[in-house]
């Protein structure tokens, strides 16, 4: 069984009474160390299908199955547990909040899930550390730069160690030299079979780093 | 996890020490404001009771005089010389005694009150009176229209109990007094004249005045202002009953034409009326302190200051309580960024509750010491420019609703814009915002 299977997954929204089709049939599987690049021009849906893949969104028809999981079918409490343990996602615009400092931004995946605060605090800053943010630990996101961002994004979502990472842009903001940086830090985990990753992407992610590559295009996901 | 939730509520409202502090001195302000509100207006209903206690809590009753004893016969007229009344009469005499004590000058004296002629009632009747629920004590009283046969001066005498709370607010006080000595239990042979009848007729203290042929002393001198009842004369019960015996065809056999009647309070004032009439039954006339019953008007004031107040309240409450909504409102993409990393919907609730408690209460308690503080330090009976202590304001009850009410509200605007937050999908959240 794949790490993740998707099956004639079609995702439509409705404006102002009108149904607009972003894409449909859908289907595709992703394995452990698997790298998957979804390559699209913008507005083609791609960050639209990383969403449903995360449980941020719903399918307008067809089936999601992660780890032997129906996503499709949870209620979104059971989405939330999904996201807290299984899932990581990195999102084109960081999503930090604001009025929390990295290490927090980055602990905070790991809080209510019953880890005391001090293993907590030490798992976010070895992960910050290593992503070469140890000294900005308790700079909010305003006082970094949008690389560091990105890196308090990829920190947040690697501290949680998940079984898949969906990435949307992850290098799409940050000059050649720290994406080469960041996708050092990714693709041991990918290569070393403990995660799987999906990147989003219009043209920035280099896909000679990929094991595989698909582009949506015209509503259609091309393998 | 609650340690979690109370640690991060701590550290979030750390954070955000304006906004922090803005909500919290909005709920200080408004509950100080409502505390101190509450307060004078509970003052101002303390001084309305003491108000309508000196002017409106006192009442006279009596039955006015029988006006069908000139249609009765000779037989019927000799009959009720001997006591037998008519059976034409009965129906309006169940509490009156009055037709056989017929004055003697019949066309100038007689049981008055001021100028109304009276029937006369057993003292049995100040009895009832004064066991009914809602009054403070009845006293009968006799008020009798003499004529000096010396002078042909009519003048009124009222016979008193001078220990009675209700004569000192229906007749005369000891405070009334310009001249002289109040009259006390033991002053037999002694009276209080009325400045007026002292002044036309040249009494002093110490002055003899005769009243149907019995001499007695002028103890003192009063002005008792405007008064139910207002006799020329005042003196003992006794000594009026023995005086107006020597002026009636049969003596007074535990009688008076006039029962002078204080209600518990200013509240209880107008049933208390109502409850004196319907024991007196038939005809009987209340003649009150007021033209109209203070109670009810000041009652009715009061209710609109109330429904006022509780207006202020919660318009000053939504006012604190849009901060508080708007303080939320503007954390929607944090709540759709934590829900995007994995926090459920019953986490995040936790911590807003959290949130908002910890300030809504922060707010209302100190209000609620700045409230208090105003009022202890402030002297507002001064600044009101009214003599009455401030006692029976300070209401802890209603401190405790004021309280409730700003952090229940705090709790509702802090927990319905979340609420709905988290309805919505992430994705559309973190799209929308």
């Amino acid at each position: 069984m794949s790490l993740l299977q998707v099956e004639n997954v079609a995702k439509s929204f409705f404006q102002r009474g009108n149904e607009l089709k972003i894409f449909s049939d859908v289907s595709f599987t992703v394995e452990p160390g698997e790298l998957l690049l979804i390559s699209g021009r913008s507005g083609t849906g791609k960050s639209t299908l990383l969403n449903l893949l995360g449980g941020l969104e719903r399918v307008s028809a067809g089936r999601i199955v992660f780890n032997d999981r129906v996503i499709t079918d949870l209620s979104m409490s059971e989405l939330a547990e999904l996201r807290a343990n299984g899932i990581g996602m990195i999102f084109q615009n960081f999503n930090l909040i604001p009025g929390w400092s990295a290490l927090e931004n980055v602990e905070a995946v790991l809080m209510h899930r019953g880890i005391s605060q001090s293993e907590r605090l030490q798992r976010a800053t070895a992960i910050l550390t290593e992503l070469g943010l140890g000294d900005r630990l308790h700079n909010l996101p305003a006082e970094l730069s949008v690389g560091q961002q990105q890196r308090v994004a990829i920190a947040r979502t690697l501290v949680n160690d998940p079984a898949m990472i969906l990435a949307d842009e992850p290098t799409g903001d940050v000059d050649p030299e720290t994406a080469d940086e960041i996708l050092h830090l990714l693709l041991p985990r990918i290569k070393s079979g403990r995660t799987a990753m999906i990147v989003a992407s219009h043209g920035l992610f280099n896909p000679a780093l990929a094991t595989r590559t698909a582009s949506l295009k015209d509503g259609k996901l091309h393998l | 996890m609650t340690r979690d939730i109370i640690a991060l509520a701590g550290r979030e409202l750390k954070q955000h020490k304006r906004r922090t502090f803005a909500v919290i001195s909005g709920y200080a302000l408004t509950v100080a404001f409502l505390i101190i509100l509450a307060a004078v207006l509970l003052y101002s209903r303390v001084v309305q009771n003491i108000t309508i206690g000196e002017a409106g809590t006192y009442f006279v009753t009596w039955l006015p005089a029988c006006g069908d004893i000139s249609s009765l016969s000779e037989e019927e007229l000799a009959k009720l010389a001997r006591g037998i009344i008519p059976e034409v009469c009965k129906e309006k005499c169940e509490n009156c005694t009055g037709c056989n004590k017929k004055p003697v000058d019949i066309l100038n004296e007689g049981f008055v009150i001021n100028t109304n002629g009276t029937r006369l009632l057993t003292l049995d009747l100040v009895e009832k009176i004064r066991a009914l629920p809602l009054i403070k004590d009845a006293s009968a009283c006799l008020m009798f229209r003499f004529r000096d046969p010396q002078t042909n001066t009519i003048f009124a005498v009222g016979g008193i109990d001078v220990q009675s709370p209700a004569v000192s607010t229906n007749c005369c006080a000891a405070s009334d007094l310009i001249d002289g000595n109040f009259l006390t239990g033991s002053s037999t042979g002694r009276v209080l004249v009325d400045i007026g009848f002292a002044g036309n007729h040249g009494l002093k203290c110490g002055s003899n005045l005769v009243i149907a042929s019995e001499t007695f002393v002028v103890s003192g001198i009063i002005n008792s202002g405007a008064r139910p009842v207002k006799p020329d004369v005042i003196m003992l019960f006794a000594d009026a009953e023995r005086v107006i015996n020597r002026r009636i065809q049969n003596p007074l056999e535990n009688e008076a034409n006039l029962i002078l009647i204080e209600s518990r309070d200013a509240t209880v004032h107008g049933r208390a009326l109502e409850d004196v009439k319907a024991l007196m039954k038939g005809d009987s006339l209340l003649t009150t302190g007021c033209y109209f019953p203070a109670a009810k008007a000041i009652g009715l004031n009061t209710r609109l200051i109330w429904a006022f107040m509780t207006l202020v309240a919660v318009a000053a409450m939504l006012f604190s309580a849009r901060i508080q909504w708007a303080s939320v409102i503007e954390r929607r993409r944090s709540f759709a960024i934590l829900k995007a990393i994995g926090w459920n919907n019953r986490v995040i609730i936790l911590q807003q509750l959290a949130e908002t408690l910890a300030q809504s209460v922060a707010g209302s308690l100190a209000g609620l010491v700045a409230g208090l503080a105003v009022l202890l330090l402030v002297p507002v009976n001064n600044l009101l420019g009214i003599d009455a202590t401030m006692t029976g304001v300070l209401n802890p009850g209603l401190f405790a609703v004021v309280v409730a009410f700003a952090v229940t509200a705090g709790v509702l605007a802090g927990l319905l814009p979340v609420l709905m937050v988290i309805r919505q999908r992430p994705a559309d959240a973190l799209r929308r915002v």
